[in-house]
């Protein structure tokens, strides 16, 4: 008895969430978007990972100079966009949180679980990502790299395994045309029907009535009018708009910490460009370094070592080597990122005054103190490059403290967090 | 379904399986396991809070929404739907943001914007837009009512 009262509960929801906009046609278009962007965030990030922690045949282009920047702008503003992507396909699904018999089978037990996981993991990997941009760190009872990191593939392989269990639909609702003709009715003649057909039908209304308060709100819901199938288009338009409208605000209003075009509507990014010492932003300060004293040494060298050649060059040294201009991105795995002009001596002429071979790595040391990021490794294909600078000036500025003073590295299409700051030494890698 | 969609639907659910592992296997190398029940803690709380609050909040929206709907034209509904919906996302994204600021940074050039002053600007755009959007939907089909009448002048 209690079974079947919750059934006709269970049902009655489901019915009272029957809307245009809620059907198998509206699941897949806001899926694939949703999909889309997923794949997006997964490649982008797995790219950043491996750019960070390379395998050791791995090489990484280094042209364009903004294939770094572009792509990590792409991570971000694709997950800020999955926001409403993933509320509105939630919304399109909503009345399937009611189905019943809650489950029937253990295909079915392993179906709810895994969308289950699916729809966890995906909230919290869109909200830690965008959490971590705003750098409160305090709420994660994990590490958040290492985190993101390993979600990523429970998003991906729950994603794969739902576009599996899903097939037929996908196929059927794929285009508007095959939509129309998985039903026999146009769009718009379609009734108003939740995702999936119900199992138990919904009791005629003439049937004998739930009492108490769940009756009257369920009897009410069925004296609501049907919607006129004119309704039923404008419901389902009204649904694409406001999806589109909401991706629109949120991308629009948070890109331009990556994308310069849209900087002037940057409103609400966690970064805005400008700002920061010499009108560029900084993730770690001297001050976070414990950098403060040993970077204004008036004794700091660099030293650079090639196995037993070694040789050490001071600021003045370093000033007195040709100078070259290049204009770099500063592109955090954060996904902001900036354009700049930066001077001093190119690395690889740095490797030659210590005699070291063509396509050798550089271990790049830093002074500062409890980071992961104090050695780098700088790899064959940025060693040789032009561009690679060891920089000692920032947009015509003597470099700032916490912009790395007195020299730190610069290289096309690399992270941020591996342009090292206050360096100390280079040491080839043999 | 046709052979080829059982042969793609096994291809996939091998595929994510697969990965499914590969995200247990990292996670098994990378984070102690100390902090799983951290990584756990928040994945029942987003269902927790999607199953518990945005779900419900939303099915009583609905019911709201039938009441209106007997009331006031579907569109005027859409734009005033679509403003909340808009709002809320927004809201989501930006209270973080604004609680962080107010603790602090480590930095001054993380989180430099007025993000409260900039987010009621943004809710006094849209309701400007939204009664824009409004007023025009009634003046067009209000046009639209009167133009048979004034044609069989």
């Amino acid at each position: 008895m209690v079974l079947w009262n919750l059934q006709r509960l269970l049902n009655g929801m489901r019915r009272s969430l029957a809307a245009p906009s809620r059907n198998p046609r509206a699941a897949v278009v806001i899926g694939r978007l949703l999909g889309a962007a997923f794949i997006l965030c997964f490649a982008t990030g797995i790219y950043s990972h491996f750019i960070q922690d390379p395998l050791p045949w791995m090489h990484f282009p280094t042209r364009p100079i903004w294939i770094y920047q572009v792509s990590q702008g792409i991570h971000i503003t694709a997950g800020i966009a999955c926001f409403p992507l993933l509320l509105a396909k939630l919304y399109a699904v909503f009345p399937e949180l009611f189905q019943t018999p809650v489950v029937r089978s253990v295909p079915h037990i392993l179906e709810r679980a895994s969308i289950a996981l699916f729809v966890a993991s995906s909230i919290v990997q869109i909200v830690i990502g965008l959490i971590n941009t705003y750098q409160w760190y305090q709420l994660f009872p994990f590490p958040f790299r290492q985190t993101h990191y390993a979600l990523s593939f429970v998003v991906v392989g729950s994603l794969a395994i739902h576009i599996a269990i899903k097939l037929p639909v996908i196929a059927q609702y794929w285009s508007k045309r095959s939509a129309f003709e998985a039903d026999g009715v146009t769009l718009a003649e379609r009734p108003a029907e939740p995702v999936g057909a119900p199992l138990v039908p919904a009791p005629p209304h003439d049937e004998v009535p739930i009492g108490g308060v769940t009756g009257k709100v369920i009897a009410w819901i069925d004296s609501t009018p049907k919607p006129r199938p004119d309704e039923v288009r404008t419901s389902r338009r009204g649904f694409f708009a406001i999806a589109g409208v909401a991706v629109a605000a949120v991308v629009g209003l948070t890109a331009g910490q990556s994308f310069r075009l849209l900087d002037g509507v940057n409103l609400f990014a966690p970064r805005k460009q400008g700002v920061g010492p010499s009108g560029l932003p900084i993730n770690r300060t001297a001050a976070a370094a414990k950098v403060l004293e040993s970077a204004r040494d008036a004794d700091w060298v660099l030293t650079v070592v090639n196995g037993e050649t070694s040789t050490t060059f001071t600021r003045a040294q370093l000033l007195a080597l040709p100078q070259y201009d290049v204009d770099l991105p500063i592109a955090c795995v954060e996904g902001w990122s900036q354009m700049a002009s930066w001077r001093g001596p190119r690395l690889r002429d740095l490797a030659d005054a210590v005699g070291a071979r063509d396509g050798v790595a550089i271990r790049a040391v830093s002074l500062e103190k409890d980071s992961s990021y104090a050695r780098t490794t700088v790899g064959p294909e940025w060693v040789r490059d032009e561009l690679t600078l060891v920089a000692l000036e920032l947009n015509g500025d003597v470099l700032d403290i916490d912009h790395g003073y007195p020299a730190r590295l610069i290289a096309p299409a690399r992270p941020g967090v591996l342009q090292t700051k206050w360096l100390s030494s280079l040491e080839v890698i043999a | 379904m046709t052979r080829a969609q059982r042969r793609w639907r096994v291809a996939l659910i091998v595929v994510g399986v697969g990965l499914l592992l590969l995200g247990g296997i990292v996670l098994f190398n990378d984070v102690a396991p100390k902090r799983y029940i951290g990584i756990l803690a928040w994945l029942a709380g987003a269902i927790i809070i999607h199953d518990g609050i945005i779900a419900p909040a939303v099915f009583g929206v609905s019911l709201a929404m039938r009441r209106a709907g007997r009331r006031i034209p579907l569109p005027v509904i859409l734009i005033v739907q679509g403003a909340i919906v808009v709002g809320a996302i927004m809201a989501l994204l930006v209270f973080p943001e604004i609680a962080k600021q107010a603790i602090g940074s480590a930095n001054p050039s993380i989180l430099p914007l007025d993000y409260a002053g900039n987010l009621i600007g943004f809710y006094i755009a849209l309701a400007v837009v939204t009664a824009v959007a409004i007023g025009l939907y009634l003046v067009v089909t209000r046009r639209q009512n009167a133009r048979p009448s004034t044609s069989q002048d």
